[in-house]
């Protein structure tokens, strides 16, 4: 058990240093290149990956 | 090494005539003739009989006598053998224990039941006896303080070469033992003496290095009186390990919460109409993240109640033109039930984006929700209020916290295979359970010994 707790500390602490020093999240999202610079103007000149993606669950 | 232990001296045994090798320089008071087990006097040179005994029993030591090994700094002789049990509800359960010499250190023992060995030292004092808080036996000596585990009266079924008593086939004694793992204290009685001795717990592997015998040693079959717990189910140890490392996390927790700059770079109130007609989309002012790379947290604060919306959001980079694009629904919902008030969702959704370039960028938010249902309800198409807040390079709290849970878990895991291994222990116990607990109904609680 010890030579698992010393692994498993480990990944559990360098994991949280990495992503101390790189910012990591486990959110989800998409890089897109070359989005138009109309859309300054026209924010309907580009959809986004996410939009209409809305799911609903609450209410009670 | 061996030198030190001169060449044994031969004799004959007056019952059967076999040759029977003396090893203990006289030191030994009994010798048992290997052949018919008839214990002779060894103090005297005749070897007179002390007892004839036709043993139905033939036991092989493991340890053949005349083998001479080193074992806690010393090297030390075989001479002697026997086993010995306790019966225990009908059962009979054996034990061997060897006779050690060296010619300066005298003589010690080894015992051995179920493959766990223990490296036994008689001991010239009598270790202070009494009872804990929970009256339960106790023995205290060199500091430490022994539990009772168990009392019983232990018989000798076979016995061969010498031994520093008058050894008899059939003899019983009463015999108390006291641990504290790794060591323990046994308390043997006759009707005219008490003598202790101090046990240790030493691996098969050891003894098997030590008198160098062939093979490796069999492994130990269930949990000894005073095995040592596992090392990383020992007490303290894996609390160490995860202090240790739950500091450190800690540590990196305040490192970067310290270093991380916190600094907002936008904050906007918005209004969404759903009734509204046309695009909904909208797209904020420019904004600077200053600085290398870095994260960005995107708050988003409503202002809504029994409703949900959706934001499709991209932080766009105004100079190259690349996005991130991500999505966020907030929901809240709360009323009253049967009395009862109830709420689910968040008003409040935040995300953060690792690794952003420093730079202008700008952000598209294009929020959703039900359209509104003419005559159904005039709350859907009321408009939702909303703010959007932008943190550059924000710290982290959660995760480090979650760290520390995750590093505790296993801990506490460890803890109770820990507790397991002492519940083990004293199953086998006159007391069923470890000191400090309770004791199991119609178990003697008590170490007290008759022998004054």
């Amino acid at each position: 058990m010890r030579p698992f707790y010393l692994l498993y500390s480990s990944l559990v602490t360098g994991g949280l240093f990495w992503s101390g020093l790189t910012g990591w999240t486990p959110a989800s999202y998409d890089e897109v290149k070359g989005v138009p610079k109309s859309v300054r103007d026209n924010p309907g000149a580009y959809r986004s990956h996410y939009a209409r993606s809305a799911r609903y669950f609450g209410g009670k | 090494m061996s030198k030190i232990v001169p060449k044994p001296k031969a004799l004959n045994c007056p019952n059967c005539g076999s040759q029977i090798e003396l090893r203990a320089m006289g030191a030994a008071a009994s010798v048992v003739c290997a052949y018919c087990n008839t214990t002779l006097d060894a103090t005297n040179p005749q070897l007179t009989i002390l007892q004839k005994f036709e043993s139905r029993m033939k036991v092989e030591p493991v340890i053949p006598l005349g083998t001479r090994g080193t074992l806690k700094g010393s090297v030390w002789e075989a001479i002697g053998f026997q086993q010995r049990g306790i019966n225990v509800d009908g059962t009979n359960y054996f034990w061997r224990e060897y006779v050690l010499f060296n010619p300066y250190k005298g003589f010690r023992y080894l015992s051995e039941y179920e493959n766990h060995w223990n490296f036994i030292t008689s001991i010239p004092s009598r270790p202070v006896t009494g009872n804990s808080a929970v009256n339960r036996g106790t023995a205290s000596f060199g500091g430490t303080e022994y539990h009772h585990f168990q009392t019983a009266q232990a018989y000798t079924w076979f016995v061969i070469g010498e031994f520093p008593w008058q050894v008899k086939t059939g003899e019983g004694v009463q015999s108390m033992d006291y641990v504290a793992a790794p060591k323990m204290l046994s308390a043997e009685m006759t009707q005219n003496e008490v003598t202790w001795s101090q046990g240790e717990y030493v691996t098969g592997q050891e003894i098997w290095t030590a008198f160098k015998l062939p093979g490796t040693p069999p492994a130990p079959n269930g949990i000894f009186a005073n095995q040592p717990a596992p090392a990383v189910t020992g007490p303290g140890r894996p609390w160490l390990v995860f202090l240790a490392l739950a500091t450190l996390l800690f540590g990196m927790m305040i490192f970067f919460a310290a270093n991380s700059r916190k600094e907002q770079v936008f904050r906007q109130h918005f209004t969404f109409q759903p009734a509204a007609a046309g695009e909904k989309s909208l797209v904020t002012p420019v904004f600077e993240l200053k600085g290398g790379t870095g994260n960005v947290q995107i708050d988003l604060d409503t202002e809504m109640s029994n409703r949900w919306a959706y934001f499709a959001m991209a932080l766009i980079n105004e100079q190259t033109g690349d996005a991130i694009d991500f999505g966020r629904e907030v929901s809240y919902y709360a009323g009253v039930d049967d009395g009862e008030s109830w709420s689910e969702g968040d008003k409040h959704e935040d995300f953060i984006i690792p690794g952003v370039a420093g730079g202008r960028y700008y952000l598209r938010i294009e929020p959703e929700t039900d359209p509104p249902a003419p005559g159904v309800s005039a709350l859907t198409s009321s408009p939702i209020n909303y703010r959007v807040t932008v943190t550059r390079d924000v710290p982290f709290y959660f995760r480090y916290l979650l760290g520390i849970l995750l590093l505790f878990i296993p801990v506490l895991f460890m803890g109770r295979k820990g507790g397991n291994f002492e519940q083990t222990r004293w199953m086998e116990s006159d007391h069923g359970t470890p000191p400090g607990w309770p004791s199991q109904a119609g178990q003697s609680d008590s170490g007290d010994e008759d022998d004054e």
